[in-house]
């Protein structure tokens, strides 16, 4: 049974999508923090221009800082996104030289710092204020060679909306150039993987266009790596061809073998038809009988046969014990009608428990194929007997006669479909041992036929002996119909 | 006794209604499960002979609905399928025998004859078999209605033979009958059946032995 799971396509571009993800969000995390750092050193240095401007505009006057700012210096802040520019200069004592603060609370870093700035160390601070967070940069001025004149503290300050927003633009561009390769990567991909199952289409292709009945074999130019799946393609068809030719084989000789007692029926009818003598028709219907039992046997045999050959599944093989099996079927068997003239019988068993790893109804259909042979192919009075022998690490299952056995020439012959050993004319199909070699292989056990002296003919299976490990030995088979006489016990 | 069969190919139904009302019974045939559900609601069969394959439903339904309604009438299944499984849920459904397609019908008359003496015993709570007879009870047998004097153990052997009567009596069944379950010459069991044996001398009746297998008690053949 075929089930179909996601396919090739699916399955890759999943892996695919997982990974580009993966990897995307890593990439995007280190566009985004670079974009940042791009924009904080564009306006950082923004606004060490601007601090500098102002710088170099104090003047001092009888060492009295002055200022008069210039608007230079905010030019260079304002920046298209409107943003809030501050300034402040701030004498040693932290008065307000000029400044655009006098509405606002001097922010706190601004009265810290106070007299605390390193010497011309500029220092950057993020300032949050009612109006959003700020970014200040300070600086301490000193004119150089007049000592007497006392430092002032530049102060430049803006909003952040203007970093904010480089900082976005450039993202926007790493994140832009990201998707347009990503789509790129998959588009060729996309054709990578067409180009890749290819050969599977073909295949494919190749497959669905063949005929039903084309069991020839496959004519395909494949990559490596679907070799093997074409070769294995490649070896059910031979199978199937060859299983095919034994199916019409088989049904040949099979309409054959059912044709032949059919039209002995019809001849001997039709000629008793045509009589008017009672003992002819005595004599006729009793032919019209044995035909019929043989014809009968004969059928059961051949499906039996076909369903062992060509029907394959239920190979499900348990543990079973097998001398419980033997006496069960002897049991059956001695006690039919048709083996009312023979003596039937069963050698002594092992005592212990023997197990075997087989089907019961394999084992029972070859029993009764060996049997049924056996009361078939021997005079009435003759001994037919089962037997289960331990040897070595196999078990042997025979069933023996004393009847006429075989003549040697014919024995290797015996198992194939249709041999009768040469004896046409006695009942029987020739089926019988057919079955059981069929049932041997099936266990995978070897079956040999050998005669027997003085005379006689012995059919034995030998199969491999399941040894059990440790106790828990199973309980032997019980035997049919007892019940009442055990409990009363 | 009266039979049901219920099989729908003409041919096998004619010759088994003849073959089975020549044994002395009066055979009742139909051909489809309709037909025979409504002759079950009537007067009780002693036995039914029960094909599987018929055009109106599966044989082994009809014997699941006899044997719900509480039905111990013996049914011989007969059917041309042959696997395994069939025969396993047949006799799962509680029918009492078995017969594949084709069969003899000498066979088919033998095991009629011994449901039938079955079915007779348990109404009778007497075994019997020609002219032999044996009452589990009290333990007493007649032989010709005279009465039969046995030892413990041939007694039990005797029961035991009638109880399989028509079937084969395992040997294994026989020993532990007449032994109990402890360890017991090979010899022990055929001395019994050979003093038996004697004693049913030229009553008709003779114990055959299943070499290896176990004996049954047959009627001579007349």
């Amino acid at each position: 049974m075929i089930t179909v799971t996601r396919s090739i396509k699916w399955r890759m571009a999943m892996w695919l999508l997982i990974s580009v993800l993966g990897l995307g969000a890593l990439l995007m995390l280190e566009a985004w923090q670079s974009s940042r750092q791009a924009a904080e050193r564009a306006f950082d240095a923004q606004l060490a221009a601007a601090a500098l401007t102002v710088s170099e505009a104090v003047q001092w006057r009888d060492g009295v800082p002055e200022v008069i700012i210039p608007p230079a210096a905010l030019q260079i802040l304002a920046t298209s996104s409107e943003e809030r520019v501050f300034y402040a200069v701030l004498d040693a004592d932290g008065r307000q030289l000029s400044s655009n603060w006098p509405l606002w609370p001097v922010p706190d870093a601004l009265q810290t710092s106070l007299g605390q700035a390193p010497d011309s160390a500029p220092l950057v601070v993020d300032q949050p204020t009612l109006h959003g967070s700020l970014r200040l940069y300070g600086r301490e001025v000193s004119s150089a060679g007049w000592v007497d004149q006392q430092p002032v503290q530049v102060w430049v300050g803006h909003t952040l909306s203007g970093r904010e927003q480089l900082t976005w633009a450039l993202f926007r561009q790493a994140v832009s150039r990201f998707l347009i390769m990503v789509v790129l990567a998959g588009l060729l991909m996309a054709l990578t993987i067409r180009y890749v199952l290819a050969p599977l289409r073909r295949l494919r292709h190749q497959l669905r266009m063949r005929d039903a009945e084309d069991m020839g074999p496959l004519e395909a130019h494949v990559p490596r790596e679907i070799r093997e799946l074409a070769e294995t393609l490649d070896h059910l068809f031979a199978r199937q061809r060859q299983g095919r030719e034994d199916l019409l084989r088989f049904t040949a000789d099979a309409s054959h073998q059912l044709k032949t007692p059919l039209a002995g029926l019809q001849t001997t009818t039709e000629l008793a038809l045509r009589s008017d003598d009672p003992d002819h028709w005595r004599e006729a219907l009793g032919a019209v009988h044995d035909s019929a039992a043989r014809t009968s046997r004969l059928a059961s045999q051949l499906l039996s046969l076909a369903r062992l050959r060509h029907i394959q599944g239920d190979v499900t093989q348990t543990s079973l014990e097998l001398t419980g099996l033997v006496r069960e079927v002897a049991l059956d068997w001695a006690g039919r009608e048709q083996a009312r003239h023979h003596d039937l019988g069963l050698e002594p068993l092992p005592p212990a428990p023997v197990m075997v790893t087989a089907q019961d109804w394999a084992l029972r259909e070859l029993l009764g194929n060996l049997i049924d042979n056996a009361l078939h192919y021997t005079p009435a009075g003759s001994r037919i007997s089962l037997m289960v022998n331990r040897e070595g690490k196999d078990v042997c299952l025979a069933v023996l006669d004393d009847g006429p056995g075989v003549a040697s020439e014919a024995l290797e012959r015996l198992c194939r479909p249709f041999e009768r050993a040469g004896r046409q004319d006695t009942e029987g199909s020739g089926l019988g041992l057919a079955i059981v070699e069929t049932i041997a292989q099936r266990l995978g056990g070897r079956v040999r036929v050998t005669n027997l002296q003085p005379h006689g003919l012995q059919v034995a299976l030998w199969l491999p002996e399941v040894r059990l490990s440790g106790a828990g030995l199973p309980e032997k088979r019980g035997l049919p119909g007892d019940s009442s006489a055990r409990t009363e016990v | 006794m009266r039979l049901l069969l219920v099989e729908d190919d003409e041919l096998i139904s004619r010759s088994l209604g003849q073959a089975l009302t020549r044994l002395g019974n009066s055979v009742e045939v139909f051909a489809s499960c309709r037909d025979a559900r409504a002759a079950l609601q009537g007067a009780p069969f002693d036995l039914v002979v029960l094909d599987l394959g018929l055009p109106d439903g599966d044989g082994l339904s009809l014997l699941e609905e006899i044997r719900r309604r509480g039905d111990s009438t013996p049914v011989l299944i007969l059917t041309a399928r042959d696997g395994l499984d069939d025969r396993v849920r047949g006799l799962d459904l509680g029918a009492d025998d078995y017969l594949a397609k084709p069969f003899q019908l000498a066979e088919l008359e033998a095991r009629v004859r011994a449901l039938l003496r079955r079915s007779q015993q348990r109404t009778d709570n007497c075994l019997s078999l020609g002219p032999l007879r044996f009452d589990p009870a009290t333990g007493t047998s007649w032989l010709d209605d005279a009465p039969l004097d046995l030892p413990h153990r041939e007694r039990l052997l005797l029961e035991s033979l009638l109880l399989h009567a028509g079937n084969i009596a395992p040997r294994e069944i026989l020993e532990n009958r007449l032994f109990g379950f402890g360890e017991v010459g090979t010899n022990a069991l055929e001395v019994y059946v050979s003093r038996l044996r004697k004693r049913l001398k030229q009553s008709g009746l003779h114990i055959r032995t299943f070499r290896g297998l176990g004996y049954r008690l047959e009627e001579d053949d007349s």
